[in-house]
């Protein structure tokens, strides 16, 4: 009986030290989750003598230097441009990508090298907010930006239109209208087929096809590009030359040209599209900035640039030279990661990403020349998908809905206007291949 | 046996109505997403150097697209159209060089006399000599002259006005054309303003292959390399416009294709041999036949200058002419010898009917396979080259009798059935982050001047092969934005058949070089957000020691309007000689050469002059030596 009760006595303190500890692994476990998908839960971050309708504009700005990166801090100083100040929102991701991230927690390791990820299937690699004491901690958010749900499984820019503008005068120079279209191989969490696309005989995580509509010097020009699984792998990258009628496989030199002349390197898309092995990344900082988030159906539209059946309209441009997106921006919490390429002839010394802590998109780069000098900035809205098109309404993305990317030494840019859609039919994994490049050009 | 489909044309012409009608609505629906109307108007100016406006072309061409979705059991339907009409000023505007006007009275070498008029040669036999009032001595140039002298080689006048003008040497069919076809060059009886017409549609399957299908008149670009045409051999191609250097995307000519590509995407063929991607692909080109425009003798762009050769022989064999410093000829020269109709020249050019069995047929599997693309190639095609084939019967000028005899230069045109096989792979090296491209081709079935063979031809197996390097090169004191593109090209053929032999006078047999290359060099720079975009194209011809350099400048005012300065520039040997066949002794023993031993009948004693053959030695760069041009286009696109 003694010995029953003793056995019993234990049964019970395991059960309960087990129960309580799963408890508090739990506990942890959504603390985690909560903290990084959920940031603004429990708190709307607020700043000393911001609110939300007012403009920040050249008069008041000093006030707000805090809250604004030093490249736009400048803009706004110039009176180039002003910021309208909208109400922080929550830019919930889609819950199946959250549960990705849960099921997956605490079993994602870095590996020796820079470039490297073990265990990792799906979901935010690393939610735990960085560790300013992690050597690593930089890499960890690059790697959760490139395992981002930054436009989910699929997705589509269908058309969208690049402006390239003389930032003095005004004058648009060229317009280049294009269809953008991505896909996850891997992580895949909503569309089918989850959690990978197969076959997959190269082990790719990524690919981006890019089709040229307009104007006719470059009509029918088509980008692929094949980003492996493997990191340390370099991109595969196929141009087809509409007035060749060929693919031309590209040398990656390419990527950091300028992308059919525009402000633009193949490396910029996105706010960095490349891989985690090229750069060196530092976390720098955890910050509440204003970032462009905002909902695209409120936003000023420009009624011009863009027609349809839908009737929807892209977002207008305003400011110094037209190089500004007409839109609001929130308080936003924001991880500061500098990346230096490992590469010395690389066209940059640096690029300063402001990563959104709760989407881990990039809507903000800074991007420094060889010699250390401000060279461009990129600014890249983020439209809430239930105030966007009514496809893409609880799709969990956040939406790329205008870019801008300033040359500020060349008083030079190229601004972006979107029509994001998530529909995997608009981007078929068909569409991915070298084949498909030469049968659709003419 | 040859099966003749006489209503070709007429089905043709039926598919291109219908496509046509099918393009029709979009005309009223322009700004909708499936429709597409594009266009350019364009107006290219050249000048060349002693010759003034070399091309005044004025061009209108409108691109139609129209998507159709899902038709019945295809997907992905769609109809495109391409409509091309040109007007050459140059023909109105320097009609002295290139119109109705151009040529004149030609003189001809003569080791007695100095020089001879047209007509004014030896005629010592009843046979010889010829009618001047059927050939005048008008409206000709000597052959060559633009580039060389006579140089007591062979040499004859040639009638250079267009076709409607002056009809000597217009070879039926194929070298033929009148004012009109000149200046609009679209508008002739292949409706080549009916640029391209073709259907494009799918078939998805359920393990998502697609069966992808154009059908029409198209362009089917093989390989990887540009300006070399290895493998892009599909198409024949216009030299008329710009000799070799226009874009090839300019100057194929489109012909009725069937394509079809069974597209597999990544496929595993078994485990442990997977593809990134897989395409099989059948090319059906059911077209009539037509070879290259190597360009009519009167048209400013005569690539290898063979169609004044031809035209100046084709005259030979119709009229009767004079050739310079031909009877008794020692490298010293000859007396120029009055030849009468039907007994050296070209007679004609067979052109190949349109028959099931004159189709060319195509096959090429292509794909990724990790880092390297791939793909192999095999097509059964007629040579898009003409060959002459000796051997045809033809009058002895001293006997009067008509036979066959032995490598005289009597010949018809053949365009002989070549089968090709062949492949090409790019791969990107990281460590000297650069793309390589190799596209090569083994050919059976082409045919080659040989003067050492009875009817001075014979066939041999061509290997070719092109190995090109693409890489961008940061050069920030000219430019700290963007790097500079650098891609070289080497291209080799080897001619596996080859011979030659050493004669009394010189070598004989095939003039074309055993082994040669030719390297390419673009270098192209980005300027003003890519709107200005200078560049230098650079081809080296190795053995014939000929190198073009062609700058050029674009400009992209607007989105809609494109400015092109460019030049392009020869340097190097020019002409070459090469055995002429003067000495290889048709008609024995009255055609025997002074000072060859026991000269045997239709035996090459290997002297040489610049003509005929010499060009295959001096190749379409060393040719073109003095036509360098400057030269300013102009392109309004919508």
């Amino acid at each position: 009986m003694k010995t029953n009760l003793q056995k019993s006595v234990f049964n019970g303190l395991l059960v309960g030290l087990t129960a309580g500890i799963f408890s508090a692994s739990t506990y942890a476990s959504d603390e985690v989750i909560n903290a990084s998908f959920h940031p603004y839960n429990d708190e709307i971050p607020g700043y000393e003598g911001l609110s939300v309708g007012m403009t920040i504009d050249q008069s008041n700005v000093a006030q707000f230097k805090e809250i604004i990166d030093p490249a736009f801090l400048t803009f706004i100083e110039n009176g180039w441009t002003s910021m309208n100040v909208g109400e922080t929102t929550s830019f919930d991701l889609h819950p199946a990508y959250v549960e990705a991230t849960r099921d997956s927690l605490g079993e994602v390791t870095l590996g020796e090298q820079v470039g490297e990820i073990i265990g990792w299937k799906a979901g935010r690699p690393f939610p735990q907010s960085p560790d300013p004491d992690d050597a690593r901690a930089g890499e960890k958010l690059a790697w959760n930006y490139k395992y981002g749900y930054n436009w989910g499984d699929s997705a589509a820019i269908y058309p969208f239109y690049w402006k390239y503008r003389d930032m003095d005068s005004g004058k648009v120079e060229r317009t280049i209208k294009f269809n953008f279209h991505f896909l996850n191989y891997k992580g895949r969490v909503i569309q089918e087929p989850t959690p990978a696309i197969t076959p997959n005989p190269s082990d790719l995580f990524r690919a981006i096809y890019v089709q040229v509509l307009d104007p006719a010097d470059v009509r029918n020009t088509q980008l692929l590009i094949h980003r492996a699984a493997d990191d340390l792998k370099r991109d595969n990258s196929w141009l087809y030359l509409g007035f060749q009628r060929r693919v031309r496989r590209l040398a990656t030199g390419q990527v950091t040209d300028a992308f059919l002349g525009s402000d633009l390197m193949i490396e910029d898309f996105e706010g960095y599209n490349g891989r985690i092995s090229d750069m060196n990344w530092t976390y720098k900082s955890t910050r509440y900035m204003l970032m462009p988030f905002y909902n695209h159906n409120e936003m000023n539209l420009d009624t011009e640039t863009h027609q349809d059946d839908d009737g929807y309209q892209v977002i207008a441009f305003n400011g110094q030279g037209g190089c500004f997106p007409d839109i609001t921006w929130q308080l936003r919490k924001v991880y500061e990661v500098e990346s230096v390429p490992v590469d010395d002839s690389h066209p940059l010394s640096k690029r300063v990403h402001y990563m959104d802590a709760q989407t881990f998109t990039i809507p903000r780069t800074v991007s420094y020349d060889r010699k250390g000098s401000m060279w461009k900035t990129f600014t890249i809205g983020q439209a809430h998908p239930d105030l966007h098109l009514p496809k893409n309404k609880g799709t969990g993305v956040s939406i790329d809905d205008s870019f801008s990317m300033i040359d500020v030494q060349a008083s030079h840019c190229t601004t972006g206007q979107f029509k994001g859609q998530v529909d995997p039919e608009l981007s078929r994994p068909q569409m991915f291949n070298v084949q498909h490049m030469r049968a659709t050009g003419s | 046996m040859q099966t003749t489909i006489k209503g070709l044309r007429f089905w043709c012409y039926t598919l291109a109505g219908s496509a046509s009608l099918a393009l029709l609505p979009m005309t009223n629906t322009l700004a909708a997403d499936d429709t597409r109307v594009n266009g350019y108007v364009e107006n290219a100016t050249y000048g060349r150097e002693g010759v003034g406006l070399s091309k005044f072309r004025n061009t209108l061409q409108m691109e139609m697209e129209k998507s159709a979705g899902s038709v019945g059991f295809f997907n992905n339907v769609r109809f495109n159209a391409t409509l091309r009409g040109s007007y050459d000023g140059v023909y109105d505007l320097n009609d002295d060089e290139y119109g109705r006007n151009a040529g004149g009275p030609v003189q001809l070498q003569d080791v007695g006399s100095g020089y001879v008029p047209h007509g004014g040669g030896i005629a010592p036999t009843p046979f010889l000599g010829f009618d001047t009032t059927r050939n005048p001595n008008e409206g000709m140039v000597v052959l060559g002259e633009h580039l060389h002298g006579q140089d007591n080689g062979v040499a004859f006048g040639v009638p250079v006005r267009p076709c409607d003008e002056d009809d000597r040497g217009c070879i039926d069919g194929y070298l033929d054309k009148d004012t009109n076809e000149l200046r609009f060059q679209e508008f002739n009886d292949r409706a080549d303003f009916v640029r391209e017409l073709y259907a494009d549609f799918d078939i998805n399957f359920d393990n998502g292959n697609i069966l992808s299908t154009r059908l029409g008149k198209q362009q089917v670009i093989w390989g990887r390399t540009d300006l070399f045409r290895v493998l892009d051999v599909i198409n024949p191609v216009d030299y008329s416009r710009n000799n070799i250097y226009d874009e090839l995307e300019d100057i194929r000519i489109p012909m009725w294709i069937l394509r079809t590509d069974y597209r597999m995407g990544p496929t595993e063929v078994f485990d442990g041999l997977a593809f990134d991607d897989l395409n099989f692909q059948v090319v059906w080109n059911f077209d009539k036949f037509r070879p290259h425009d190597i360009g009519q003798c009167g048209q400013p762009n005569v690539i290898l200058d063979a169609g004044c050769f031809f035209r100046g022989m084709n005259n030979l064999w119709e009229n009767g002419g004079t050739v310079a410093n031909f009877a008794g000829a020692t490298p010293d020269g000859g007396l120029a010898t009055d030849f009468g109709p039907g007994q050296i020249g070209i007679r004609e050019a067979h052109m190949p009917s349109w028959s099931l069995a004159n189709t060319q047929l195509g096959m090429k599997l292509e794909g990724v396979y990790g880092d390297l693309g791939f793909s192999l190639n095999a097509l059964t095609y007629r040579s898009q080259l003409p060959s002459l084939r000796g051997g045809i019967p033809a009058q002895n000028g001293f006997t009067g009798q008509t036979g066959v005899w032995p490598s005289l230069i009597a010949f018809d045109i053949h365009f002989p059935r070549v089968n090709l096989v062949g492949g090409s792979v790019d791969y990107y090296s990281q460590g000297i982050d650069t793309v390589f491209r190799v596209e090569t081709a083994y050919t059976s079935g082409e045919e080659f001047a040989n003067t050492l063979r009875d009817k001075l031809y014979s066939e041999s197996d061509v290997l070719r092969y092109v190995i090109g390097a693409d890489k961008n090169i940061a050069i920030p004191f000219l430019n700290e934005d963007n790097s500079f593109l650098f891609s070289g090209q080497i291209f080799g053929e080897h001619i596996l058949d080859h011979e030659r032999e050493q004669r009394t006078y010189g070598e004989a047999g095939i003039p074309n070089y055993e082994h040669n290359w030719t390297a390419t060099l673009l270098v192209q720079g980005f300027y003003m957000n890519g709107r200005l975009t200078p560049k230098i194209i650079t081809a080296h011809d190795f053995r014939a020691q000929a190198t073009a350099i062609a700058p050029s400048v674009d400009w992209l005012v607007n989105d809609n309007f494109k400015l092109t300065l460019g030049g392009n520039f020869k340097v190097g040997d020019g002409a070459r000689e090469f055995d002429d066949c003067r000495s290889c002794n048709p008609w024995d023993p009255f055609t025997q050469t002074p000072g060859v031993i026991n000269h045997l009948p239709g035996e090459s004693a290997g002297l040489s002059g610049y003509e005929p053959l010499g060009r295959f030695q001096s190749g379409p760069i060393g040719m073109a030596q003095k036509e360098d041009e400057i030269q300013l286009t102009a392109r309004y696109s919508f």
